[in-house]
């Protein structure tokens, strides 16, 4: 049958406005869901999706990008791949399934508020198909892992970190829930289609398919690659919203849930790909630092589309810049310490020439970060691995809800700044968190963090044992081990390395 | 006895940490409670020659070391106060 051409009936069928009649126009769309900032329908009604599509053309789109991402994985499941993966690799993917998968979900209900909500027409539209987008990255993201299951429990973590109150999934949650879940439609294309999507995760696709097509794991990549395809798509929506907002005097708005938003995302996202980058892929197998990743593939670009829009650098981009160089390497050292409070088995990964690597792309590291390592090398060279499990408990940001830390070794960096509010005293990790928490106090001030709940009762007893098992680890499956059962301090053996003398 | 969270920040350590102590630790003990989870786990003495002193963290690292005798109920520390615990 023929077909009009898209072009000479698109616009009439994104024309969906319409004057209500049965109720008033601020019930049809009540501002806190919809536009709190007052903007007239008529400038709603100027946002021109850059990226076209009709449902038709969505439906075979999607339909063969599935049918390719199943059929890989369905060829590659006699290779055992999985079975024979670098435990290292795996972790990767048990923290991004449990970290991903079902925040999918709420990314899907996300969209689904702007579907409905959205003054913009021709937004509800785009937003129909991101809906439908993120609801295929859920299934998807929960179907893959599902068969890995047998060959690890820990693997069950895809479906059950969202309903546990594991630290890990604490920290996520708290920042999704605060960009994507919480705020009306607008603000939360701001924040999670600009900032989130293609601030951050768009282009992190893209490192993450390439460096799983470095390990062989082709199912992985193939599989990341059709999520971003679909990123790429709907991360336009946030663009055409702040162009509005600017045009009608609500520039600085724009710019704060942006701002807000990026450092949310990016405290997390450092976590799900510097740690993996830097440490967890064999040296062989990594063509450039988590920091030349971010220059190259975030920094430069985001910058510019912030400029492009109108929008400026975030007002914290030098601390940023350092974050870049330090949050994801004390946290590769936390979690590791830590092991057996999160879902996968983290490796510690640093031999001799590991640590020549950190040098190189991170002058001072052994100087810093090193030093940590160093009173664990020792202790795992001299037979004392009890010693390399953390005790106690460090403290937690009330905004990112991550450990604090910072540089320890020769500097003395980590620093806890803290806000006194209606009587409590609230911890933050930097400057930035306690700023996000000063932008609306009233939104973050009930929220407590794994420290918190176990000051206030909610962790009783308060023993290591109930600790892990209030987190579910130990529950879902056992927490976490090095995932090479320390083989890489056997590279401090050979002779003339800086750890053996 | 009653106790008390404190915040600490110990020179050189890359975290920080929550510690109890009780109203009744001096100054040393307190000391030694915060570095008992870190060092030799993660972090060493910062000079084992010298004694590690106590005083309130603040902004600019100008706080004086608190007597070593002093006990948390006479220092006067509340929840999630922080402390660094450093050598002079």
């Amino acid at each position: 049958m023929a077909l009009l051409d898209r072009s000479r009936w698109y616009d009439i069928a994104r024309s969906t406005n319409w004057t209500p009649s049965y109720v008033a126009e601020s019930e049809l769309f009540p501002p806190d869901q919809s536009d709190p900032y007052g903007i007239p329908t008529a400038e709603w009604e100027t946002f021109d999706e850059p990226y076209k599509v009709s449902y038709r053309e969505y439906v075979n789109v999607q339909r063969e990008k599935d049918a390719g991402a199943y059929s890989v994985k369905a060829a590659l499941m006699r290779s055992q791949y999985y079975e024979n993966a670098d435990p290292a690799y795996l972790s990767l993917l048990k923290m991004h399934y449990g970290a991903i998968a079902l925040s999918e979900y709420a990314a899907c209900q996300s969209d689904a508020r702007m579907t409905r909500f959205s003054k913009a027409p021709s937004m509800r539209n785009m937003a129909t198909f991101g809906m439908l987008d993120e609801l295929r990255h859920g299934q998807i993201q929960l179907y893959f892992p599902h068969q890995l299951v047998t060959l690890d429990r820990q693997f069950d973590w895809a479906h059950e970190a969202h309903h546990t109150r594991n630290w890990a999934t604490l920290a996520g949650r708290h920042a999704l829930d605060d960009v994507m879940m919480t705020r009306d439609a607008m603000t939360t294309s701001l924040m999670l289609n600009f900032a989130f999507e293609t601030g951050l995760t768009n282009v992190q696709m893209i490192g993450l398919s390439a460096d799983a097509a470095n390990m062989g794991d082709f199912t992985f990549a193939n599989l990341i690659t059709s999520i971003q395809s679909d990123e790429a798509r709907h991360a336009q929506i946030g663009t055409p919203v702040i162009e509005i907002m600017i045009r009608n005097g609500k520039k600085a708005e724009a710019q704060q849930a942006i701002d807000v938003a990026f450092w949310r995302i990016w405290r997390v996202f450092a976590l799900l790909t510097g740690i993996p980058m830097d440490y967890w892929f064999p040296l062989e197998k990594r063509d450039r630092s988590f920091k030349e990743y971010m220059h190259e593939f975030v920094i430069t670009q985001f910058e510019r589309q912030l400029l492009d829009v109108g929008l400026q650098r975030p007002w914290y981009w030098e601390q940023f810049l350092d974050d870049i160089e330090t949050h994801h390497h004390c946290q590769q050292a936390g979690i590791w310490s830590w092991r057996n409070t999160v879902w996968w088995n983290p490796t510690g990964g640093l031999g001799p020439d590991e640590r020549d690597w950190l040098e190189q792309k991170y002058p001072g590291w052994n100087a810093t970060h090193g030093k940590y390592w160093d009173v664990i090398i020792d202790n795992l060279r001299n037979g004392r691995p009890e010693k390399t499990e953390a005790v106690g408990m460090p403290a937690i940001c009330n905004m990112c809800q991550i450990p604090i830390s910072n540089k320890g070794g020769t500097q003395w960096k980590a620093r806890i700044y803290q806000r006194e509010h209606e009587g409590r005293r609230y911890n933050f990790c930097t400057p930035v968190c306690r700023w996000v928490f000063d932008t609306e106090p009233k939104r973050y001030k009930d929220w407590n963090t794994i420290v918190d709940r176990l000051y206030n009762g909610e962790i009783n007893p308060p023993t290591a044992e109930n600790i892990l098992r209030y987190m579910g680890s130990g529950v879902v499956s056992e927490g976490g081990r090095d995932a090479h059962g320390y083989d890489w301090v056997k590279g401090y053996d050979r002779p003339g390395t800086e750890a053996a003398e | 006895m009653a106790s008390v969270a404190l915040l600490s920040r110990l020179q050189f350590d890359a975290h920080t940490r929550v510690i109890d102590v009780d109203a009744k630790f001096t100054m040393d003990q307190v000391a030694a409670a915060c570095a008992a989870p870190a060092v030799g786990y993660q972090t060493t003495h910062p000079d084992p020659s010298k004694p590690l002193r106590v005083r309130r963290t603040t902004d600019d690292d100008s706080g004086i070391a608190l007597p070593r005798a002093m006990t948390v109920a006479a220092a006067g520390f509340t929840h999630f106060e922080c402390v660094d615990v450093y050598v002079e």
